[in-house]
């Protein structure tokens, strides 16, 4: 049985992990308080908004993004490799809840949902947790996420300046001088949006990989206005259609997910034709940047698995810290044969924009700091196992690469940093032999209190 | 226009500001009724960007 947003945040509630706000809260204040909350937060009461809920930072924890994977920390990587590995087909249904309540042309009004502000310098409100469906004529359905900027009440900007198969999809509607219709789902299971922010291949269906989590198809409704069809049981639907104006609407700054404040960017603009929701539907308001980070965390990871495994290494844990924002740093412990140290930094590095990679042997805990800082300390000779690789592709919003002195257009190149921290060649593995405790296990602590 | 709206016109004519310093000026406007002003800003076409992102009236 496929799991939906709202078996979602049941689990969460079952974990002790769910803050309930009963206290009526505008919208503007609902990511400052999200962002107070240890736990994630459902606000129950919306100031001016009577209908709807909201809620927020569902998966901004690594245990919160387990728990909707149902799965083991550890295992998050292993798990969507399955998914990947094992698709289901979406299905299409006659209706579903996200129907119940139907707008249509000058009544589809976004001012009637509540749409937050969330940082000081965002350019507007923002739509955060989208799940973003296209089509082509050749190339078939995509689904991505996308930020959606507030500007009218049948219109929002749209980031689409990173390359992806939404963006071509526009460029060739563009081409033809037509609008691309789209349809955004918002409050799904994080499943969905697991799937959406995985770059597939072009041909193959994100609702499939999604599917292939559930181990159950995502059942889908059609649009009321676009040819296109969104998850039944989204909490809320936009359809409409991206204008053919090309990338020529000022959109941001928005609270990117490398933490910091981006940059006013010129794109594109959606005009909205219908919205559809649940009679009482909750907005989802991805809070940034530790859930749209920890959303991350799964795909490069078993990125970095693959990565690994094509070299001929093999891998025993991964994680992509949020430090890094779970996107530039990847940590991998692996079985080591001589010379693999390396070859697994190579292997690491040539992941998407990863720039810093650090391994270590099969004993290292690589999820506890104080292991990782111990292996560096003591396993790592810098003249020998500390590799620099200049002139990689780099990203636009890692201020380092000095992206604004490049000119409009240009692409910013990175240095990249592996750390070999495995057991150098030709020092035995005695030599690592831990302390140990005289009598550990002949004594206990708890007899003598 | 609205009133509301106007007063935001020539508020970001005296001053470049970015949004959120928009909605700090009217702390006891309901969020809709905000929401639908900007709206009303922006289809003016009035609104031009500073290079930090504030809003400011002109191109």
């Amino acid at each position: 049985m496929k799991q939906g947003f709202r078996e979602f945040l049941a689990a969460l509630e079952g974990a002790g992990e769910l803050k309930h706000l009963k206290k009526p809260v505008d919208p503007r204040h609902l990511s400052a308080l999200a962002a107070q909350a240890k736990e994630a937060t459902l606000f129950e009461s919306i100031v001016g908004y009577s209908d709807w809920r909201a809620a927020g930072a569902l998966v901004s924890t690594r245990k919160r993004l387990a728990l909707a994977m149902g799965c083991s920390e550890r295992d998050i990587a292993s798990r969507f490799e399955s998914g990947i590995r094992n698709p289901i087909d979406a299905r299409l249904v006659k209706d579903g809840p996200c129907q119940e309540v139907v707008w249509e042309g000058d009544r589809a009004d976004l001012t009637s949902i509540p749409i937050p502000l969330m940082h000081v310098k965002d350019g507007g409100p923002y739509i955060s947790a989208t799940l973003v469906v296209s089509k082509d004529p050749e190339y078939g359905r995509n689904v991505g996420s996308y930020r959606m900027m507030y500007r009218t009440p049948q219109e929002t900007g749209i980031d689409l300046v990173s390359p992806s198969d939404m963006r071509l999809y526009y460029q060739r509607a563009l081409d033809q001088k037509r609008p691309l219709p789209i349809a955004v789902a918002i409050g799904v299971h994080p499943y969905e949006m697991l799937a959406a922010s995985y770059k597939a291949p072009i041909d193959v269906d994100e609702l499939a990989i999604a599917g292939g989590l559930h181990g159950a198809p995502v059942e889908l409704v059609k649009c009321r206005t676009v040819d296109l069809e969104v998850p039944a049981d989204a909490e809320l639907v936009l359809e409409g259609e991206l204008l053919p104006i090309g990338w020529t609407a000022d959109e941001g700054p928005f609270g990117e997910f490398s933490h910091i404040t981006g940059d006013v960017k010129w794109n594109p603009l959606f005009r909205v034709t219908c919205i559809t929701h649940r009679r009482d539907p909750i907005f989802y308001m991805l809070q940034m940047p530790w859930e749209n980070d920890w959303l991350a965390a799964p795909v490069i990871e078993a990125a970095g698995l693959q990565a690994l495994r094509v070299a001929s290494v093999q891998p025993v844990a991964i994680r992509a810290p949020i430090g890094g924002c779970c996107y530039w740093t990847l940590v991998a412990s692996i079985k080591k044969r001589p010379g693999e140290g390396k070859n697994a930094l190579l292997a690491l590095l040539s992941v998407a924009e990863v720039k810093l990679a650090i391994v270590t042997d099969d004993d290292i805990n690589i999820y506890d700091p104080d292991e990782l800082d111990w292996a560096m300390t003591f396993r790592v000779q810098a003249d020998h196992d500390v590799l620099v690789i200049p002139g990689a592709r780099g990203k636009h919003i890692d201020p380092s690469v000095k992206a604004w002195a490049l000119g409009k257009g240009g692409l910013p190149t990175t240095a990249k940093l592996g750390i070999d921290a495995t057991i150098p060649e030709g020092v035995p593995r005695s030599q690592y032999e831990r302390i140990r405790y005289f009598a550990k296990d002949a004594v206990r602590l708890e007899d003598y209190l | 226009m609205s009133p509301l709206a106007a007063r935001i016109v020539e508020e970001l004519r005296a001053t470049p500001r970015h949004f959120a310093e928009v909605v700090e000026v009217h702390p006891d406007v309901a969020w809709r009724d905000l929401l639908k002003a900007w709206g009303e800003v922006r289809a003016a076409g009035v609104l031009g960007r500073e290079d930090d992102g504030r809003y400011r009236i002109g191109q």
